[in-house]
């Protein structure tokens, strides 16, 4: 039996270590925090010494699991705080309050900020084969109201919500799904639970550890009292009727969003939970008395006492920004906001960091292989067309003009950062070559033009490309500008047609789309071990092949069978990594996929490696200098614990005298 | 008289059911529902969402019954107080609109106020002093009030307000005092942030208004019941003040029918921009993210209001203007 230490650190920076490597198949592993072992005196935490004091809540040792999480502060820049003090950001919608779930980030399973997957809320965990996952909960573990947190817990979900035909009609969610086999579930004692498949399942940790999270537990205590199993049918019929829902299915659904977070009265295990209804403009998050993390001075975690979201327009958040409005920021600011923040900073009390991005491009264009129009897909699934795309786009003016020179031109692929960048996949046909472009345009036939130069397609109409955008931020319609410009050099005029999101989705779902542009790949620095499903068909909201993606997506039920070779070799590809549990086989089957990718230019990236500004008050301590702000994996803040954050006590004491 | 009242009161029963109709249909025409759009925002954050959980939720919500159903479901519900369900909050529409409604009065009937206060005494001096400096003057700065557009002049006052009062951007108060019983700070807090909002908002109001009453008051000063009044020697200030002045004030009665739903619209754009806890921007969020039962139901209080004004200014100005007749009627 081998362990682990989860709190290694990472040889290649912050690349996605390698989580479920099996040496040999008989191999189990567990994963535990090493650190746990010595548990420190306990502090009362001054926020809720008054409760404790009037007997509304026990004493700090007594909240706290058995076993609770100890995090150590080694890295360089963090130090252990004090618990104080109310920590104000922004929002632009009441719904964003789901945030509070990604940043508070605890999670059964964890990435931590070298990006290995750690136990969280559980003290432990084994996987045997890659297929059999035992969870061991901590002892004396409770929810944010004082009620134990057990396998009940688990089994309610499992039994109760995923197998119940009212509550879920449409089965178990995808990540508990191996090829449509469900797991066997079983709950082997009160602290211990057990999901076994037939095959490997390498989606299950990583769910769990998602932003926002596959949730295989939930308060049972609570929402019994919305099951048509457990409540009694006329205090339930009434509470349906009032809440004016259609059925019990409906409310359960509507009281049990874990991840809306909007529910006051729902238990949960966040470090901070929501005390305000809906409507309001302001929202105030509370310290979780029974949260499992402490820190090594006897502390119980989170540091901040309160977290308070105001909602303000998503245009004037930068200002508000600029005018120190919060104490952490990074939603809602982009890198063009930077040069304003950075003249800020002069005027006021907060810093101004530049953290990475993990995204394959931070803009992209898809050509829709799935175009209704007959001529036109014919073009766009010809590479020697999408190559000439590429090369006929002056990335490194567009670096210049839009991103300040600080951006990295090239392709939609891996970064750097991760272990399987090799430099062609970046460079394939990502220079700027306008007389190769024209070449590779002459060589498919399209040599006529009209007077304004521009190509005319096979069937005599002029070469008008229209790319979609959803046409929220001026970045998108600045790149195309620029495109534009070199693009009509290769005989391809450029039309941007600006539309709603929701328009612009369902335009390329339907193949009215020509080519749209959106950010690149989510996660562009996997390792061998992260799943290659990002780069084959495997979703319909895949703009470059959304019907392709459907059909995976739905078992062959709907969508269209892929009929071009190197999408088919993609989704063969895919299909193999799944049932391999050989890192080496894997990392040979992701080249393949990667190297498909940068000759096919199924997508085309233009930059990638944009910062992303993010704004702390200079009173919080622990906010790294550098991060890396992604959405998963990374939950934004989440990755580098929220819960750690602390108020120097200058600030702490004006946060309490208030 | 109280024949015609209710004769206009039962005209407006068609008048509103065919509004709701016509309300209903535009909430439908963009293509997709309320978890469309959901779904889209949540996918440009980078989140997923099941489909099959989409169909589920798409029953729950009721988007599988037929449009008709829909409307009905809506329409009856209205007519027993129960303006249906807003998904983006999960409640019923009544609790997410309360809590503006009286914010959004107060910044409307301040702007009001202030429009009148500033672009009476201007029009009534630009009428009198006609084509003098002070009338080219006024003139051109409630013209250039009238164009500078609203919501630029919002953003450059909410600049220098910060810079040299220290006052939080946007909102109507101080972000502790939200959501927090009133107090006098509080009321403190929110004068301190409604003059930004209501000298944009009037700017615009208050030239528009200076050129009407000077339009209006002109007409009546060349007329002989004038002249006949400064011949007999009564004060200059009373003969404007007492008699065209009044006239003149028509227009403004007229105007109520308009005004009335105004006052509860706020000005969307300058308080989108603003972020005014008012309804404007929430009546715009809603049609953005089709919460059709919270913007059909915005849009129906709107027209109600509209209709009703435009009843008031009517009787208004029938007691007002003796001139003024009602009823067709045979003339006597």
């Amino acid at each position: 039996m081998a362990s682990c230490d989860s709190r290694r650190r990472s040889a290649s920076g912050f690349a996605l270590r390698a989580l479920l490597t099996f040496s040999s198949i008989a191999a189990v592993f567990t994963y535990a925090n090493l650190a746990s072992a010595a548990k420190p005196q306990m502090v009362e935490t001054p926020f809720l010494a008054p409760a404790v004091e009037r007997g509304e809540l026990p004493p700090v040792s007594d909240r706290i699991p058995d076993v609770p999480s100890i995090v150590r502060f080694d890295q360089p820049g963090r130090s252990a705080g004090k618990p104080g003090g109310d920590l104000e950001t922004l929002m632009a919608k009441p719904k964003d309050v789901r945030l509070m779930t990604v940043y508070g980030y605890a999670r059964l399973v964890a990435y931590d900020e070298d990006f290995n997957l750690v136990p969280d809320l559980l003290e432990r965990f084994e996987i045997k084969e890659g297929r059999i996952f035992t969870l061991h909960l901590r002892p004396g573990h409770k929810w944010s109201d004082g009620a134990p947190f057990t396998a009940e817990d688990f089994r309610y979900f499992w039994e109760d919500m995923s197998l119940n035909e009212a509550l879920a009609p449409f089965g178990p969610p995808k990540p508990l799904l191996v090829d449509g086999e469900r797991p066997k579930f079983e709950v082997i004692d009160e602290t211990t639970v057990r999901f076994s498949w037939s095959q490997p399942n390498t989606a299950f940790l990583p769910a769990l550890a998602g932003a926002a999270p596959l949730w295989i537990y939930r308060p049972s205590h609570y929402l019994k009292q919305f099951h048509a199993a457990y409540a009694d049918p006329k205090t339930l019929k009434a509470m349906v009727k009032e809440t004016r829902q259609r059925n019990w299915a409906g409310l359960h659904h509507r009281r049990d969003r874990q991840y809306r977070f909007d529910n006051p009265v729902l238990p949960t295990l966040q470090p901070w939970y929501n005390t305000t209804d809906l409507p309001a403009e302001r929202f105030i998050f509370v310290r979780n008395p029974f949260y499992h993390r402490i820190d090594e001075n006897g502390h119980q975690l989170p540091y901040v006492d309160r977290v308070i979201i105001k909602i303000a327009d998503a245009k004037i958040i930068p200002a508000k920004t600029g005018a120190s409005e919060t104490d952490l920021q990074a939603r809602y600011i982009r890198f063009d906001h930077f040069t304003f923040l950075k003249r800020a900073e002069k005027r006021h009390n907060f810093d101004v960091r530049l953290w990475r991005t993990i995204k394959g491009a931070q803009v992209a264009l898809y050509p829709n292989l799935n175009n209704r129009d007959p001529v036109w897909r014919e073009v766009l699934r010809d590479v020697r067309f999408r190559r000439a795309l590429s090369l006929a786009i002056d990335r490194h003016e567009i670096n210049q003009v839009i991103y300040y020179g600080l951006a990295r031109e090239g392709n939609n692929s891996v970064l750097e950062e991760s272990p399987l960048f090799r430099p062609e996949y970046r460079n394939g046909w990502a220079s700027f070559d306008l007389e190769k472009a024209n070449q590779l345009l002459d060589e498919m036939g399209l040599t006529e033009r009209d007077d304004r130069g521009v190509r005319l397609l096979p069937d005599g109409r002029p070469m008008e490309l229209i790319i979609d955008t959803a046409g929220e931020s001026t970045e998108e319609t600045d790149v195309l500008e620029l495109i534009s410009d070199s693009w009509l050099k290769a005989g391809v005029k450029l039309y941007s047609r600006p539309s709603q999101r929701e328009v612009f989705r369902n335009r390329v779902y339907a193949g009215e789309s020509l080519l749209s542009i959106w950010s690149g790949l989510s996660n562009a620095v996997p390792n061998a071990d992260t799943s290659p499903a990002e780069f084959a068909p495997t979703e319909q909201d895949q703009l470059q092949w959304s019907k392709f993606g459907k059909y995976y997506q739905t078992s062959g039920q709907s969508g269209v069978k892929p009929d071009i070779q190197g999408v088919v070799d993609l989704a063969t590809l895919h299909d193999a990594w799944r049932h391999t549990n050989d890192t080496e086989e894997r990392a040979r089957i992701w080249h393949e996929i990667l190297k498909l990718h940068s000759e096919q230019i199924f997508t085309i990236g233009v930059v990638n490696g944009v910062q992303r500004p993010v704004v702390v008050n200079n009173e919080l301590k622990n906010v790294p200098e550098v991060g890396v702000y992604n959405w998963d994996p990374g939950a934004a803040f989440g990755v580098y614990k929220p819960d750690t954050f602390w108020f120097t006590e200058a600030r702490r004491k004006r946060d309490q005298s208030q | 008289m109280i024949r015609y009242v209710i004769q206009r009161l039962l005209i407006m029963i068609p008048t509103l059911i065919a509004i709701s109709a016509i309300v209903f249909i535009l909430i439908q025409l963009p293509p997709g529902d309320y978890l469309d759009s959901y779904i889209a925002e949540l996918q440009s954050q980078g989140e997923k969402v099941d489909p099959k959980k989409i169909k589920f939720l798409r029953e729950q919500y009721g988007f599988d019954k037929p449009l008709i159903e829909q409307y009905f479901v809506w329409a009856i519900g209205m007519l027993q107080g129960d303006f249906g369900y807003s998904f983006e909050y999960g409640l019923p529409v009544t609790d997410v609109v309360g809590d503006r409604v009286f914010l959004t009065f107060l910044v409307s009937v301040t702007t009001i106020a202030f429009a009148w206060i500033v672009s009476f005494p201007i029009g009534v001096y630009s009428a009198t002093h006609q084509y003098s400096w002070g009338d080219y003057g006024l003139t051109f700065l409630g013209f250039l009030g009238l164009a500078t557009p609203n919501f630029l002049l919002a953003l450059v006052l909410l600049y220098f307000a910060n810079v040299v009062f220290g006052t939080s951007i946007g909102g109507l108060m101080d972000p502790e005092y939200i959501d927090q019983p009133w107090s006098f700070d509080k009321v403190l807090s929110v004068l301190e942030h409604l003059w930004i909002p209501v000298v944009v908002i009037g700017t615009a109001g208050t030239a528009e208004m200076i050129r009407r009453v000077r339009a209006n008051l002109l007409d009546e000063l060349q007329k002989q019941y004038v002249i006949t009044a400064r011949a007999k020697g009564l004060a200059p200030t009373k003969v404007i003040l007492k008699y065209p002045l009044r006239v003149a004030l028509n227009f403004f009665v007229s105007d109520v029918g308009s005004l009335l739903p105004g006052v509860i619209s706020g000005s969307a754009i300058v308080s989108v921009v603003l972020s005014l806890p008012t309804t404007g921007p929430m009546l715009l969020e809603s049609l953005r993210s089709q919460d059709m039962y919270l913007a059909g139901s915005f849009l129906m209080l709107l027209a109600t209001l509209t209709v009703i004004g435009v009843l008031i200014s009517d009787l208004a100005l029938a007691a007002l203007d003796p001139r003024i007749r009602l009823e067709g009627g045979i003339t006597r």
